[in-house]
């Protein structure tokens, strides 16, 4: 096999250093960070890599007295018109316009959209009393389970008024014995098979209760945040295209599952103009719901959110 | 052989098609399964946990998210369903309920539930449960006379459909003509045909589809998706089958014609203004905005502060922008059905009881809460920016800045408009909850013309690029300066809160290329080119000397 020239070697190294940074980084940060648009590697770094390949080939070409001889040859060939007349023409015209073109692509302003990166989970004002908040439905107090018992037992379950007015006009509909049979869920039925026998053990009553306070919450969220963050909890609702921010995929494992209960909840309640100057508070488009909806509603909502997109939240430290 | 080869590429094609994605996951991979007591408990669960919320506990679309929505949610009592490949008046087929269940409608609150396009959606076998416990809500379903696909009443898609191609384009804008699809839909297909609203057959008022826009084709934008739905009618709706009047190959070129017409949007985030000369135009028609870049704005319901709303008319604005040395001016277009240019301000909504915490809800009901109906608000746009520039990427919030961090606004109103007067209004908001503060009357500088033509606004809003007034944004070229929009649409009844808005975007007035990178470029190419002469100079000198010394 013919051997290669020390000059192509300098060369294809150089070509292939320079590709790799600029096309090829970009390309594998889409398979690395599945975002829908590539990283860039910023142009100081490609400057500091191309600098760093140029001294590595020049410790390579200068280290013998033949490796230089060897790196020189091509060149001053061509330039002794080895080559060619036309080549050495085109060459020496080549150079100087490839740099004039780098000048210009240096020096010429550029029209590109600002970047603005953001900290999606901001901490530095999340304040620590909230680090330690729990859902008080996701374990209600004994007093409550009695209290849901005794209201089932007397078929007088309250519900939230959102909901209220479709199961009256249901219960018109169907005449049932137990309003809660329009459940369809396996924990109700039991429940409901155990208050007939006269037998309710608490741990059915809760799993009952759970069904009930997962159905109000569900129902809050279709009406306060379907309408961005989607029927599935996947941040496509209909009104979702319209931001540029797009609305948090609760279905994507970097998001509800990575934080404390207490951190959805001041989240929920202090939306977007809660957030603190990295995380970008004047893109988001995530509600003050303090404004509107009172704490039972919000951690009602949190618990359905968990819950249809099956995660579950970080347990906060110290509570491990 | 050539045949055979042909009707393979075809057969590839068609398959190719099908196989898109998007349409596949909406063809199930195996008829509905037998509807057990089991199989339709099983749905009636899902149904609660996922679906009762809109489409009610008894199936009547009356849940307790429905009264917000328009579209409202289907009331499937009736077995009424729009969306359907089956001849009209007919039930749908199983695999409709599947697409659309599936799919769901785009555009609407009605979203996918494929577990294939959406993490926690629900399996095929979970969409056929809920199918069945639907099916249940309507006695027509149990009619065995009544079932489509047992009557033949299933329609299917041309087996050689024409191709999509200009010609087979041009024969469809002429079925367009003789269907007389405009007189609804509007010659430009803008949904702009009607002088007023028509109603469904349950009397609530609907809006005419604006074809152009795709992303609100709610059971798809494809070339099949509108073929079926001329030939199948939309039941309930004033949309009729067109089976009769059109043979099959007019049916598929009007649907070719149709997909022409989608728009495709812009993807990019700034605005560039172009630099002309001398004065700038007031005139929407004027050509020189036929030289400019256009950029599409995409806007949403206002849900951030009570009153919210979800029904958003103006989706999309297009913005163009041009300068000279001392004025800019700013061209808007929209797609509006209605010129709506009057405004009762006697029937503006009082938002108070949604602004309670607590209260029941803070949307506006679709119905009843406000009228949504002609001569009662203007349409109105608004363009925002930050007053004073960002420092780094630091910004007012888009929603009408915050009390520490004001945003400035020119707001155009049509009923002011067509009354002569001066149309744009500067004005300044710290945050939402105070109403926009026009700007004293000595400060007012906006000029420009607006006109409504064949269902689409066009408004310039032209200004000093530079004003004494400290509360104004000031325009200098070469610099980013963030811009969102507001718009309201009268006929949807939008005012005050019960509006449409973007998020930030950006305008940046081209700067001229500064003479100093002209001169880098030529002192570049000149270094190089003098140095590749001297070291050609120096090589033939050294080989002299090299010949000279063998």
């Amino acid at each position: 096999m013919r051997r290669i020239g020390t000059f192509p070697i300098v060369v294809i190294v150089l070509v292939a250093i320079y590709a790799a940074t600029k096309w090829g980084i970009p390309a594998f940060s889409r398979e690395v960070t599945a975002l829908p648009f590539p990283l860039p590697v910023p142009r100081t770094l490609m400057l500091f890599y191309m600098t760093l390949a140029v001294v590595a080939m020049f410790l390579m070409v200068t280290f013998s007295e033949e490796g230089m001889q060897d790196f020189l040859r091509p060149i001053k060939k061509l330039l002794r018109g080895g080559y060619g007349q036309i080549a050495r023409a085109l060459v020496l015209l080549a150079v100087p316009a490839i740099a004039a073109w780098q000048t210009y692509e240096m020096t010429v302003p550029r029209v590109e959209v600002p970047l603005s990166l953001r900290i999606q989970h901001p901490s530095s004002n999340f304040p620590v009393s909230s680090e330690s908040l729990e859902n008080p439905f996701n374990h209600p107090s004994d007093a409550d389970i009695d209290a849901f018992i005794e209201q089932a037992r007397a078929n007088e379950i309250e519900f939230i008024a959102q909901v209220q007015g479709d199961i009256d006009l249901w219960a018109d509909e169907w005449d049932p014995d137990h309003i809660l049979e329009f459940f369809a869920a396996e924990p109700v039925k039991k429940f409901l098979a155990e208050l007939e026998e006269d037998n309710v053990s608490h741990a059915t009553a809760e799993a009952a209760l759970m069904e009930k306070n997962l159905f109000e919450g569900r129902a809050l969220y279709a009406m306060n945040c379907r309408a961005c963050h989607g029927d599935s909890v996947a941040g496509d609702g209909p009104m979702a295209d319209g931001f540029k921010l797009r609305p948090i995929n609760f279905t994507d494992n970097g998001t509800i599952e990575t934080i404390v209960e207490g951190y959805t909840f001041w989240r929920v309640t202090n939306g977007g103009p809660g957030l603190p100057t990295e995380a970008t508070p004047w893109d988001s488009a995530m509600p003050e719901w303090k404004l509107s909806l009172t704490e039972e509603q919000r951690w009602k909502i949190i618990l359905a959110e968990y819950n249809l997109a099956q995660k579950t939240p970080r347990i906060p430290e110290g509570h491990e | 052989m050539l045949d055979i080869l042909k009707t393979g590429i075809a057969a590839t094609v068609t398959a190719a098609i099908l196989a898109a994605p998007g349409l596949a996951s909406s063809v199930p991979g195996a008829p509905m399964p037998e509807a057990t007591e089991e199989f339709v408990e099983a749905g009636r669960d899902i149904y609660i946990q996922r679906c009762s919320f809109c489409h009610g506990l008894l199936g009547d679309g009356e849940g307790p998210a429905a009264k917000y929505l328009d579209p409202r949610p289907r009331d499937f009592t009736l077995g009424t369903f729009k969306f359907r490949t089956t001849e009209s008046g007919e039930l749908p087929t199983d695999s409709d309920l599947f697409r659309t269940v599936s799919r769901g409608l785009v555009g609407t609150a009605m979203q996918s539930f494929d577990s294939d396009l959406i993490k926690n959606g629900l399996t095929e076998e979970e969409r056929w449960q809920v199918i069945a416990y639907i099916k249940t809500f309507a006695f027509e379903f149990e009619e065995p006379d009544l079932d489509p696909v047992a009557n033949g009443k299933v329609l299917s898609v041309p087996a050689n459909p024409a191709p999509y191609n200009e010609e087979t384009i041009a024969r469809g804008a002429k079925v367009f003509e003789k269907a007389k699809c405009w007189s609804c839909h509007g010659m430009t297909g803008r949904g702009d045909g009607n002088k007023e609203f028509r109603e469904d057959d349950w009397g609530f008022q609907i809006r005419i589809r604006n074809v152009t826009h795709p992303w609100k084709i709610k059971a798809g934008s494809e070339v099949e998706d509108i073929y079926m739905r001329f030939t199948s009618g939309i039941s309930g709706t004033p949309m009729p089958s067109f089976v009769k009047s059109l043979d099959e190959a007019e049916r598929w070129d009007l649907a070719n014609y149709i997909k022409s017409l989608q728009h495709d949007l812009t993807a990019h985030q700034a605005l560039t203004a172009k630099l002309v000369d001398g004065e700038l135009s007031e005139d929407p028609a004027d050509a020189i905005w036929d030289q400019t870049q256009p950029m599409d704005v995409r806007l949403t319901g206002q849900v951030i502060g009570a009153p919210r709303w979800q029904n958003p008319s103006v989706e999309m604005v297009t913005v163009r922008a041009v300068f000279n040395d001392t004025d800019i001016a700013f061209k808007l277009t929209w797609d509006d059905p209605f010129e709506d240019i009057v405004h009762d301000e006697a029937q503006e909504f009082d938002p108070v009881e949604l602004t309670q915490v607590g209260g029941f809800n803070s949307y506006v009901e679709a119905i009843g809460m406000i009228t949504r109906d002609l001569e009662t608000f203007r349409d109105s746009v608004a363009l925002q920016f930050p007053v004073k520039p960002p420092s780094g990427t630091k910004k007012p919030h888009f929603f009408r800045g915050s009390s520490s961090d004001q945003v400035y606004l020119m707001v155009w109103k049509a009923d002011k408009h067509a009354a002569g007067e001066r149309a744009t209004d500067e004005g300044n908001a710290r945050g939402w909850r105070q109403a926009i503060k026009p700007q004293a009357e000595d400060a007012q500088q906006v000029t420009g013309k607006a006109v409504w033509d064949q269902g689409r606004w066009s408004v310039i809003m032209k200004r000093p690029l530079v004003t004494g007034d400290k509360s104004d944004v000031q325009f200098e070229p070469g610099i980013f300066i963030p811009m969102s929009l507001n718009a309201w649409d009268g006929s949807n009844g939008e005012h005050g809160l019960i509006m449409s808005l973007s998020t930030w975007y950006f305008v940046v007035l081209e700067a001229p290329t500064p003479k100093k990178v002209y001169v880098y470029t030529l002192l570049a190419f000149l270094i190089f080119g003098a140095l590749g002469l001297w070291l050609a100079r120096k090589a033939l000198a050294s080989r002299n000397e090299d010949e000279a010394g063998t």
